[in-house]
């Protein structure tokens, strides 16, 4: 195993291993998901039905957004408060590395998500995905996933700078609900926004998802899979840039620290 | 991979200066700059133990931060092992090992091994050696029996120890230590003291920030004096003593001192310096002087009516040196 690699395993390892005594994790996979897929599968039950892969699905993807996203910048955070992102800020590994390890940690944990929501869809509502098209669905979870953390690679290193940052990610988490079509199609968004929403690769790889579980006519999943990858190769280019800034800024303000 | 440049110095410092841009005001927002480093020079040769002396925010821990690759200086140049923290700033961090003081930055939650071994990879030890350099750590450093417990169950001394075992993983050749006593009881920062005189003897480089005089004065070869992050003096313990060479040193304890009987003190003949230390009943005051015998005799008539205990005087040690070069007065 080359050092770096082992440095990313070791990364995943702790982080995972932090995550798991941290209350704040539990929240996110389980809790919040069970909030929102409850919501989902009430209204979805009372509109008689339609559309239930939203109700079934909308919570644990939801989760598994929150936590990919946002567990790799609030792990960022928590380094600074115990003082050790200074410690691995200045390590010869490099923080994308470090970061890489923390977020695949995310997107395991963030994958669990989808075991209370999906339970709670067929023990509670008895609703379930007949029609799901499972190697689709694999395929499309996978992608999903992958632009969940390309997205997540491309921003934590956000929260190593500004410390603020934690506020304007949070907010913007809650608004890719919405914008990306978690729980119901972008087309009932207003059209002035959706071209917003066609710019975030998580709206491809939600729709490819969708319709594999419940299979419509005309559904071009492969190409859905296809422009989340080009989408995620453009965030992949600009993060690049953003690491090298955040390095620059970092050592220029001093901002590692907490004092 | 490219072989090592050629250095003369450990570490090599010249024109060093670091400014901070800050902003004031809620509404009208203006910036502020924050001359933290202000033009400094060093030279520290490998194997030595340097101290840096200075008051809080003097710019020692800038000054190490900057040499840790973690700031970037606003000008000037610093070369750690002949490469530049700027331009060479992986190959820097392979070569050397930094511990802040106090009881952040160590993973509470994990154990002591787990911290060790998760910094062992992130500075790419193989593990081969890790797995024989760790237990060797906590060997020297006191904590073997108590690796797999939970950091957040150690004493502010263990977690200190295993800082600087965390610092050694790589087997630096320059170590990095800002104010590692911090906070620590006698005994432990004594126990430290040695611990780091005795990694300079095996040849480590060692760079130590503190504002305890006596400690710099047992351990290290050669220290400067930082102010207003300008070099005020720089030499060996004992040179740095000799600037002071002609002051002498009265000190008292009283059960209080008013404003006013400082200020008489102060325009006696030779008097340089008049500082007040607070300790548990009374408080002690240390007069730096030329002429300590006038002095004393002076005490009675300056301060009438006041009781004076512990009424002696002695020659200069390199705190009252500090305090000189430093100009701190109260």
């Amino acid at each position: 195993m080359s050092s770096l690699v082992r440095a990313a395993w070791r990364s995943f390892e702790i982080s995972t291993r932090l995550r798991v005594v941290s209350p704040w994790a539990y929240l996110n996979w389980l809790v919040f998901p069970v909030i929102f897929a409850s919501l989902g599968l009430f209204m979805l039950t009372s509109s008689g039905f339609t559309r239930v892969a939203y109700g079934v699905l909308g919570g644990g993807i939801i989760g598994f957004w929150s936590v990919a996203y946002l567990d790799g910048g609030n792990s960022i955070q928590e380094e600074r408060w115990s003082g050790t992102l200074e410690q691995i800020f200045a390590v010869p590994t490099p923080l994308f590395v470090i970061v890489i390890g923390k977020i695949v940690g995310s997107l395991l944990v963030g994958l669990l998500a989808f075991l209370p929501t999906v339970a709670l869809a067929y023990f509670g509502f008895h609703a379930s995905l007949p029609a799901l098209d499972p190697l689709r669905f694999a395929v499309s979870l996978a992608v999903l996933s992958f632009s969940f953390f390309i997205i997540a690679v491309a921003l934590t290193p956000l929260f190593a700078v500004w410390r603020w940052a934690f506020t304007v990610l949070n907010g913007l988490e809650m608004a890719v609900y919405g914008l990306c079509g978690f729980m119901f199609p972008v087309t009932l968004l207003p059209g002035w926004l959706q071209p917003v929403s066609y710019l975030l690769s998580p709206t491809w790889a939600t729709r490819a998802l969708y319709a594999s579980a419940s299979p419509t006519a005309g559904a071009d999943v492969t190409g859905w899979w296809l422009i989340t990858f080009g989408l995620s190769a453009v965030y992949l280019a600009l993060s690049v840039f953003l690491y090298r800034f955040v390095e620059a800024k970092a050592r220029v303000s001093g901002e590692l620290a907490l004092a | 991979m490219p072989s090592d440049p050629p250095f003369r110095h450990a570490i090599e410092v010249a024109g060093l200066r670091k400014v901070y841009t800050s902003t004031r005001g809620t509404f009208r927002r203006t910036k502020v700059q924050n001359v933290a480093v202000d033009g400094i020079d060093l030279a520290i040769a490998p194997g030595e133990l340097f101290g840096l002396l200075g008051p809080n925010g003097a710019g020692k821990t800038t000054t190490v931060k900057i040499l840790t690759t973690l700031l970037l200086p606003t000008s000037g140049t610093a070369k750690v092992l002949g490469y530049d923290v700027v331009a060479a700033t992986n190959a820097v961090r392979r070569r050397i090992g930094f511990v802040f003081g106090g009881e952040r930055g160590l993973y509470w939650r994990l154990s002591g091994y787990d911290n060790l071994r998760y910094f062992a990879d992130l500075y790419l030890v193989p593990p081969q050696v890790s797995k024989q350099r760790i237990p060797a750590l906590l060997e020297m450093l006191g904590l073997a029996g108590r690796e797999h417990d939970k950091v957040e169950g150690y004493s502010r001394g263990m977690k200190q120890r295993l800082h600087l075992a965390r610092g050694l993983l790589n087997d630096p050749d320059v170590l990095f230590l800002d104010e590692p006593t911090i906070g620590l009881d006698p005994v432990g920062a004594r126990d430290l003291r040695v611990l780091v005189r005795g990694l300079a003897d095996r040849g480590k480089t060692i760079f130590l920030t503190t504002h305890y005089m006596f400690e710099a004065d047992a351990i290290c070869d050669r220290v400067a004096v930082i102010k207003k992050g300008q070099i005020v003096a720089q030499g060996t313990p004992g040179s740095i003593k000799q600037l002071v060479g002609d002051i002498g040193v009265v000190e008292f304890e009283v059960d209080a001192i008013t404003p006013e009987g400082l200020e008489r003190l102060r325009t006696l003949p030779g008097v340089s310096s008049v500082v007040t230390a607070e300790l548990e009943l009374a408080q002690r005051v240390t007069i730096h002087c030329a002429q300590p015998p006038e002095v004393m005799t002076q005490l009675g008539k300056v301060l009438d009516g006041v009781v004076l205990h512990r009424v002696s005087a002695r020659e200069a040690t390199l705190e009252d040196a500090y305090v000189e070069l430093i100009g701190e007065t109260s």
